[in-house]
Parts: C-alpha cells; structure tokens; sequence
C-alpha cells in the first residue's frame, strides 16, 4: 500500500507581503527563507510517515505542483522521512486553477499507481480555499475525508476515522482508497534529523511534465481581478488606565458598552 | 433558466447560522441579479428547515428528505447536491464556508466543472456576475475575484454576513427522492462538542494565550466568557503545551473567527495568531508586556497580570450584566 502526500510551496507566515499592479511578491529579511512547507503540510507528511512506520504502508511519496524551486519542500518531505519525491513541473501553465491543480495532482497520484490513501494539509496559507482535497478526491473518483484529527484504524481495505466538523466529532469508517485532509490535531510533526538532511540533499527527484501526465489546463475559471492589501486600520490602541485595577475595568466596560459589542 | 440558490446546512433540525447569513448574501445577490432565490435543503425531517428558509427569504426551497441523509457524509450529500442544483436551474450556488461547506461547494464544482471561490467576505454584483471579495496570504492581502463564465459558486466566512431576517413569506419545497443506495462510507459515532458556543459562531471570544501558565490559567478566561456568553479561545502555544483542546485555537493552523468582540488575555500576538482573529470588529488586549505586538492590533488594551485584570473586568461585567 503506497501513501502519497500533496505538499505545497508558500510565503513562510512571517513573510512581509506587497502587491503591485496585482503582482504578489513577498520577502522575509527576518528569517532569509521567503517560501516553506505549507504550515498545515507539515501534518500531512508527518502522518504519512507514520503511516509507513506504523500502519504498513509500503512507501510514502511526497508530491508538489510548482516551479522549479518548489522541489525544496519536496526535499524537507524527504529529510522527514517521505521514501520518494515527484515534482511536477508547472512549465507552460503558471496559472492554473484549483479544478485544473486538482485534475494534474489525481493523474499524478494515478501514475504513481497503487496508492491507498492520499493526503492533503487543510488547506494552503496562500491561496486559504481549503478545497483542494475534495477537488482530488473527485477527480481520482475516491472517497473524501476532510478535516481528519485522527485516523483510529486502518486495514488492508478500510480506514476509520475522526472528522473535526464545527459541531464536535464524526467517527466514520471508509474503503481504500480515500483522499484525507488532514489538521494539525493529529500530530506533531518531526524536524528532519542531520542524517535525513543529508540524505534528502543527495536524492534524485524526478520531474514530470503536464504532457507526462497526460493532462492539459484551461483558462482559469476564476480570476483575481484585483488584489489589494488590507485598508489600514484607524486610530491606534488606546491604553485603559486607572487609580486602581477596579477603575480600570469598569473605564473598559465603560468602552465596549460604548461600541455596542456586548 | 436561471436563479440563485443557497445550500442551507441542517443539524439536530435547525438551520445553521452560517445558512442563515448565506440566505441573506444570497437574497442580496439574487435581488441585483433580477433572479429568485431557492434554497437547497438535504437532511432528515428537514421540514421545519425548509419553512424556516421561506421565511428567511427564499422564493423556493427543493430539498430531499431521506433517513440515509439523517448524517451528513460527501458521498450521500453531494451528488444529490449536484442534482437539486440542475432541477432547479441554478447557475449560482451560494454556502457557508464551513466544513461541510467547503466539501459541498468543491464537489458541486467539480461535477459541474465549474468555477468555485471559498471563503468569501463580500459580494457585489457587476453585469450578470458576482464578485466576491477574499482574504488571502493569511489573510495579509484582499482579492476581488470573479468567476467569468458559467457556474458561479462561491462560499461565505461565518459571521461576514448579516443573517436574513424574518419575512413571514412561506411555501411548499419540492421534495425530490433521495438515491442514496450504495454509499460505501458510514459514520458510526459523533461526539458533540461539549457546551459552550462554536467559535466561528461567537459574536464574542475571549482567549488565553502563554500568559495563563498552565490548564487552571485558564479558568479566569472561561469564567470571563461565561459571563459574556462567549467562547473560549487560545493561542497556539497553550494548545502545543495540551493545556487546552485543539478546538479552541485561534490562528494560522487554528480557526478564523472573526467576532464582535475578541478578548485577548496573555496573548503576545504572533503574526500566526493575528491571521486567525485581525477581522474581529473590536479587539481587547491584555498583557504584561506593553510591547506585545498584540497592542499594535487591538483597539483596547490594558497593560497588568490577567489575574488581576481579567476577574475584575468580569466582576465589572456581572455588576452590569445583573
């Protein structure tokens, strides 16, 4: 039983974001690394590691759509301890959407062949639609499990899991294959080791293009006419002060009573 | 034909609020597009659901009422979905950005090969589209998007939108039979949330952050919200720590709330954390430590220890609040 986990490139969350004429770029002088691992990937590989470690899974293969450069997040999914890596190469189609990344990310998942389970984080920091696994999951014609906090079994044919809904928990058990996304309840992710760095640095990571996959794109269906950053908030804090801690509670609930959110 | 619908979300047989607010952008919607609205309603014993988007507004309700449909799963849910959207002709579809939500609009899309947008704030109507506002990079950034042709799908961030009121209008749905034979998942258990207010509901949330010290810190917090009839949130940090249940976190790899009033208590407010909660219409801080970036998004803040601030400011509030 092969695992493949979908793995994405984004801005790291401390990344300093512009827009220009709807142009996106972003830096981070803080830490030096302007993209990472999107933060909720980090639980799907993890968990598909584990699923290697403890569930019998025979190998766990990590996968990007991206550029070129995007196969660094390919290689932290290694250093983890993903067994192989495929990047697919977003050559010629640099705008693709959601419906369309799912169709390359199932015919992918498809030529990897006898995969059981495959995996998405959440949703991406980027983008924020959190719609990709259901799209997958369609395409590839596979039970959905979104939002996953828990896998409690899995066997040969079947998996039992914990959604987290709004509501509480559903327990619900599927046939393999399925495509799970899943939120960080589930684990805590590992820090690639020094030897699984190393390792990961020393791998071959195949490129596929879209013609591999057989698979073309269309016109995006949808189009981000204009992106602008957020309007400035007005007026800055103002600090509560008081003779005593009691003054100062009742001049706050003097506030919010003032603004009508109680 | 041609018409906007609202996919109404249904649990212990009532309407969600998340559905009430879509009935409402999507009434708005429909009204500038010059089309009806139809709501679209999947459950068991939905009846009173579907009287109840009458009243909030729809023009017409088709729905399917099966006791395969009494828990809701994507394989049952969606294709009959897909289908009630055809019947009736709808070439926009309007939800709540909820997990089921989320799930429904994607697989609706999918089988319509259709444009979708998640996660909206905003609509406004230009010509015979909906363009549909939407934070994006973590919220960092605005994008006004559209879906230039065909099928318009478009879900909506809880609490962006005022709920639809109260019209008195009333009708019957056309029921359609469910075809819901050979699902092969099934749900065998649901632990509901225990007490308190989802957060992605809250018009108020008070939260704890590091600066409660362990499980107990949290107490003062919880009582706070209480007394409010608010949630209870947290920080990233005291869920890692297992002070508190991941549920309750606020955040990048948490929930995105956006409430009236967001209390923050011993929180420093990490770019990670403000992602979760920078769209709550007014921010409280309290901490320690004057310099806490926190105070750079809150609209109040009071510079002490949460354990004298915080039972005070509740004290203040039960004298008030009787």
């Amino acid at each position: 039983m092969k695992v493949v986990v979908c793995v994405k490139q984004t801005p790291s969350t401390t990344a300093t974001i512009s827009v220009n004429d709807n142009v996106v770029t972003w830096e981070d002088t803080g830490s030096g690394k302007p993209n990472v691992v999107n933060p909720w990937d980090e639980y799907t590989i993890e968990e598909g590691i584990r699923l290697k470690e403890n569930h019998g899974a025979t190998e766990t293969i990590a996968l990007t759509f991206g550029s070129a450069d995007s196969v660094d997040v390919l290689r932290t999914g290694l250093a983890m301890g993903c067994t192989s890596a495929v990047h697919i190469s977003n050559e010629g189609a640099e705008e693709v959407d959601a419906l369309d990344t799912a169709a390359v990310l199932a015919a992918a998942i498809e030529k990897v062949e006898d995969v059981k389970v495959a995996m998405c984080g959440k949703q991406a920091i980027d983008g924020d639609s959190g719609v990709m696994p259901m799209l997958v999951a369609r395409k590839l014609g596979w039970t959905p499990l979104t939002f996953v906090a828990a896998i409690n079994e899995i066997t040969e044919d079947s998996i039992t899991v914990e959604r987290l809904l709004e509501n509480g928990r559903q327990v619900i058990t599927a046939k393999l294959p399925v495509v799970m996304s899943v939120v960080k309840e589930i684990n805590e992710p590992r820090y690639p080791s020094f030897m699984g760095i190393r390792k990961a640095n020393r791998a071959t990571v195949p490129t596929w293009s879209l013609d591999d996959l057989g698979v073309s794109v269309s016109a995006p269906r949808v189009n981000w006419q204009k992106i602008y950053s957020l309007p400035a908030r007005e007026g800055s804090v103002e600090m509560i002060d008081g003779d005593s801690m009691n003054d100062k509670a009742k001049k706050l609930v003097d506030k919010l009573f003032e603004e009508k959110v109680i | 034909m041609s018409g906007v619908g609202v996919y109404i979300e249904n649990y212990e047989g009532k309407m969600m609020t998340v559905s009430q607010e879509a009935l409402g952008a999507a009434r708005q919607t429909a009204n500038d597009l010059g089309k009806s609205l139809t709501a679209v309603v999947i459950g068991q014993n939905v009846a009173d659901v579907a009287a109840a988007a009458f009243d909030l507004g729809a023009d017409s309700v088709i729905g399917s009422d099966h006791a395969a449909l009494a828990e809701y799963r994507a394989e049952a849910f969606g294709p009959l979905l897909t289908q009630l959207v055809q019947e009736a002709g709808l070439d926009v579809l309007i939800a709540g950005a909820t997990t089921q939500g989320r799930d429904m609009t994607a697989w609706l899309a999918a089988d319509l090969n259709a444009g979708l947008i998640a996660d909206a704030t905003a609509l406004k109507v230009d010509g015979d589209r909906v363009v549909a506002t939407r934070p994006v990079y973590a919220g960092k950034l605005l994008s006004d998007t559209v879906i230039p042709e065909g099928m318009q799908i478009i879900s909506l961030r809880s609490r962006a939108f005022a709920p639809a009121e109260s019209t008195g209008g009333s009708g019957s749905a056309q029921w359609v039979d469910a075809n819901v034979g050979d699902i092969s998942t099934e749900v065998t258990g649901f632990k509901a949330k225990e007490g308190g207010v989802s957060l992605t509901d809250a018009k108020i949330i008070v939260s704890g952050g590091r600066g409660v010290g362990g499980p107990e810190g949290f107490d003062p917090v919880r009582a706070l919200a209480d007394t409010l009839g608010g949630a209870l949130g947290a920080s990233r940090a005291t869920v890692d720590a297992g002070w508190i249940p991941y549920d309750h976190q606020v955040g990048q790899t948490g929930k995105t709330v956006s409430p009236d009033l967001y209390i923050a208590c011993g929180i420093s407010g990490a770019i990670q954390h403000q992602a979760g909660m920078r769209t709550s219409k007014i921010i409280v801080a309290i901490n320690k430590d004057s310099e806490a970036p926190i105070f750079g998004l809150a609209h109040y803040g009071v510079v002490g220890d949460l354990f004298d601030v915080v039972p005070a400011v509740e004290a203040e509030f039960k004298k008030r609040l009787g």
